[in-house]
């Protein structure tokens, strides 16, 4: 198959043209070096062609591990057969910051012998402020063809679609060699040629000037700023807790319809506990991700997120981060993965190694089904204000707060004990403009990352309910669940988790969830779907408050889930990205520190009430 | 006789103040210093500060229409000419 690479700066709608001319739907984000995987999709109008998205880099001359891996990438592409052009895609609008860029691309794919062809993106805003652009001069200036294109409108598809059929550039009048040129003498073109060919005037910047005035004022930015992040943790909850409540009736009454028709026993206990008790238990937290995802996803498109990373810069940097890392550790809130590729952005090895401390500790959406659960178990629903604000809600931002101020405090401790000023980098950050976020890339990304959440998760959960079901129902068919395989292999580990005021179900309910949190739920379901009666599925939260779990045991759960790594992928990453060193020291400290934390609390609880 | 502009540093600069890049001071790294180039802070370029959000948090200025916030460590080693108002009008 023939591929086309789609190269670019960061924020210059890249990922946007992408998914238009793929119609895939890869993820759009106004928010500078926001791609840090490959993306590739067949063309939608030329079907034999693939069209490869790379992550974006302002300079062939890399300061991050991620533009070093774009670079690396873009060589390898370049050697490759199969790559019959490329498309350097530039925003029209800020040409002087992607100039030198597309001067080192074009160099490099001359050196390749690829053809090249630049994208001047953003056509619509040109249009609408009525800027002045003249892509011929440009193209006669660089020696090489460039397409306006807006991939807001879909404009100017046509003759980029004609000029990657035809294979060979169109006729150039010049064709300006620039394979011997150094890097100095690009940046002085790039400046002449901004000087010439970028739109005049700042227009734009006059509109993000009067929000930015707002959001990064002294004293209303800040609190914008926590007013933002306060909502951000109340939609988790509160706004999703209708749908939430709508799936749980789902699956009980799907449950108890299904369950009857089955004439097998076995069968039949199967499934009602381990299907409809453990799996559907982690169903019901699917809802809360989406609107995790969706808000991440608004606050990133609505261009926010670069200016929370410069509020956040100084207040980060006292613990041995940067504004950079706050990118990373908002994604951790969502999923430990993809917030540790997103630390490659972070541009100095000891800043980044930092975030990595810090990013596991995140309360990430698999901890969310935990929290969630015992925080039913113990807190009342009500509501306030309206329905906006709940007490549940209040109780989630004070267990979210805890693991960021766990994640602040060691990487606070660990920088001093380490203090070393040489590796320190500078802060530079683009502000993208403001932008009303669009719905559809926003609801389709929160959907897929649902989907993959049910089926890698899910899948997971569904083989250990299956064995944790085995081992409880045998050898005596259920009767009785102390004397099951499971209790005995229970009763064996109680002692461990017994300074913390739990039984042995809840100490195999933990064991399980080092596969992913989220398995407790599932285990927990399960387990106490078999010691139920079958009449009565009652949902795991009534279970659990019938079987008189003590508050001190489940604020140190709380705890203990905060702190501890219990993620096999986590670890594995972490190991990939950082070193096994770091990924096995970390297992292994936070699992220590965990337990004595909670030790702590359960003690301090248990005094107190 | 009379002074035609005033150097200083980009950081010197108060919000809505507009200056010439004239060069980069040694504290910066080689890597840094080509990076605020590519973003446009050449020798020659106009740039505006913005804003100044406080609290030594990062500043935000503008070249053309792009806007970037730098910290202290880069806008204190970026030199600035600020054109006299008198020269300027003149
Ligand atoms: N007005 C307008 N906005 C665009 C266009 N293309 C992309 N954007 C917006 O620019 C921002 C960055 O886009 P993205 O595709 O994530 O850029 P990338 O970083 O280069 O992949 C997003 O907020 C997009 O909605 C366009 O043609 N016109
Ligand atoms: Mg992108």
């Amino acid at each position: 198959m023939r591929r086309v690479l789609l190269l670019g700066s960061p924020n210059s709608g890249k990922s946007s043209l992408f998914n238009r001319l793929t119609g895939l739907s890869q993820r759009v984000a106004n928010y500078p070096g926001i791609t840090v995987d490959v993306a590739s999709g067949p063309m939608v109008s030329l079907t034999d062609t693939e069209l490869v998205d790379f992550p974006g880099t302002y300079s062939l001359e890399p300061i991050s591990g991620e533009e070093a891996i774009a670079v690396s990438f873009l060589n390898e592409a370049l050697a490759d057969d199969n790559v019959c052009h490329v498309l350097c895609v530039a925003d029209a609008t800020r040409l002087e910051k992607c100039l030198h860029f597309i001067l080192q691309v074009i160099r490099e794919c001359q050196r390749h012998q690829k053809p090249v062809t630049i994208l001047a993106n953003m056509s619509d805003v040109i249009r609408d402020n009525q800027l002045q652009f003249d892509p011929i001069g440009l193209s006669e200036a660089l020696g090489v063809p460039v397409i306006s294109v807006s991939a807001r409108e879909s404009q100017g598809f046509e003759p980029l679609v004609e000029c990657l059929r035809d294979g060979a550039s169109p006729s150039m009048t010049t064709v300006r060699n620039w394979r011997e040129s150094p890097n100095e003498i690009l940046r002085g073109t790039a400046q002449q040629l901004a000087a010439k060919f970028s739109p005049k005037g700042d227009v734009l910047i006059n509109s993000q000037l009067r929000l930015d005035r707002f959001f990064l004022s002294t004293a209303l930015g800040g609190l914008a700023f926590f007013a933002i992040m306060f909502l951000f943790f109340q939609s988790i909850f509160t706004w999703s807790a209708p749908v939430m409540d709508a799936v749980e009736s789902l699956v009980s009454s799907l449950g108890q319809a299904v369950v009857p028709l089955i004439p097998n026993k076995i069968i039949a206990d199967f499934v009602a506990d381990a299907l409809f008790g453990g799996v559907g238990a982690f169903l019901v937290f699917v809802p809360q991700i989406f609107v995790l995802t969706l808000v991440i996803g608004i606050m990133e498109d609505s261009g926010y997120l670069a200016r929370a990373a410069l509020i956040c810069h100084r207040p980060l940097r006292v613990f041995g981060l940067t504004g950079k890392s706050f990118i990373p550790l908002l994604s951790g809130v969502a999923c430990a993965i993809p917030a540790i590729y997103a630390a490659r952005s972070v541009d100095s090895p000891r800043q980044r190694m930092m975030t990595y401390l810090a990013i596991p500790l995140m309360p990430c959406s698999a901890r969310l089904p935990v929290y969630a659960l015992l925080i039913a178990t113990f807190i009342p629903g009500d509501t306030v204000l309206f329905g906006l604000v709940g007490w549940q809600g209040l109780a989630l931002f004070a267990i979210y707060f805890f693991g960021m101020l766990v994640a602040l405090l060691v990487t606070g401790f660990v920088s001093k004990a380490s203090k070393n000023k040489q590796s320190e980098q500078p802060f530079v950050l683009e502000l993208p403009p403001y932008r009303l976020p669009t719905a559809k890339p926003l609801l389709r990304n929160a959907w897929n990352r649902c989907q993959q959440f049910v089926t890698q998760a899910g899948k997971i959960i569904l083989a250990v309910t299956m064995v944790v079901w085995v081992l409880g129902y045998f050898p005596n068919s259920g009767a009785d669940l102390g004397q099951s395989w499971l209790g005995t292999l229970g009763h064996f580990v109680e002692p461990v988790f017994a300074p913390l005021g739990l039984d042995w179900r809840y100490g195999i309910a933990i064991l399980t969830s080092f596969l992913a949190r989220e398995v407790f739920v599932g285990t927990l379901g399960t387990i106490f779907g078999i010691e139920g009666s079958e009449e009565n599925m009652l949902p795991l939260v009534d279970h659990i408050q019938a079987s008189g779990l003590p508050l001190g045991s489940g604020v140190a759960l709380l705890v203990f889930f905060a702190v501890a790594l219990q993620c096999v992928s986590t670890v594995v990453i972490l190991a990939r990205e950082g070193s096994t060193r770091l990924a096995l020291s970390m297992l292994l400290s936070y699992l220590v520190g965990a337990y004595l934390l909670s030790l702590l609390v359960f003690q301090i609880v248990s005094v107190l009430f | 006789m009379k002074n035609a502009s005033v150097a200083k540093a980009l950081w010197d600069l108060r919000p809505g103040e507009a200056a010439t890049v004239t060069g980069f001071g040694d504290t910066l790294s080689v890597s840094y210093q080509g990076r605020v180039m590519e973003f446009g802070f050449q020798p020659g370029a106009r740039v505006r500060c913005l804003l100044n959000p406080g609290f030594g948090a990062p500043r935000v200025y503008g070249i053309s229409n792009s806007v970037f916030s730098l910290d202290r460590e880069i806008a204190t080693a970026v030199f600035v000419a600020v054109n006299n108002p008198v020269e300027a009008s003149a």
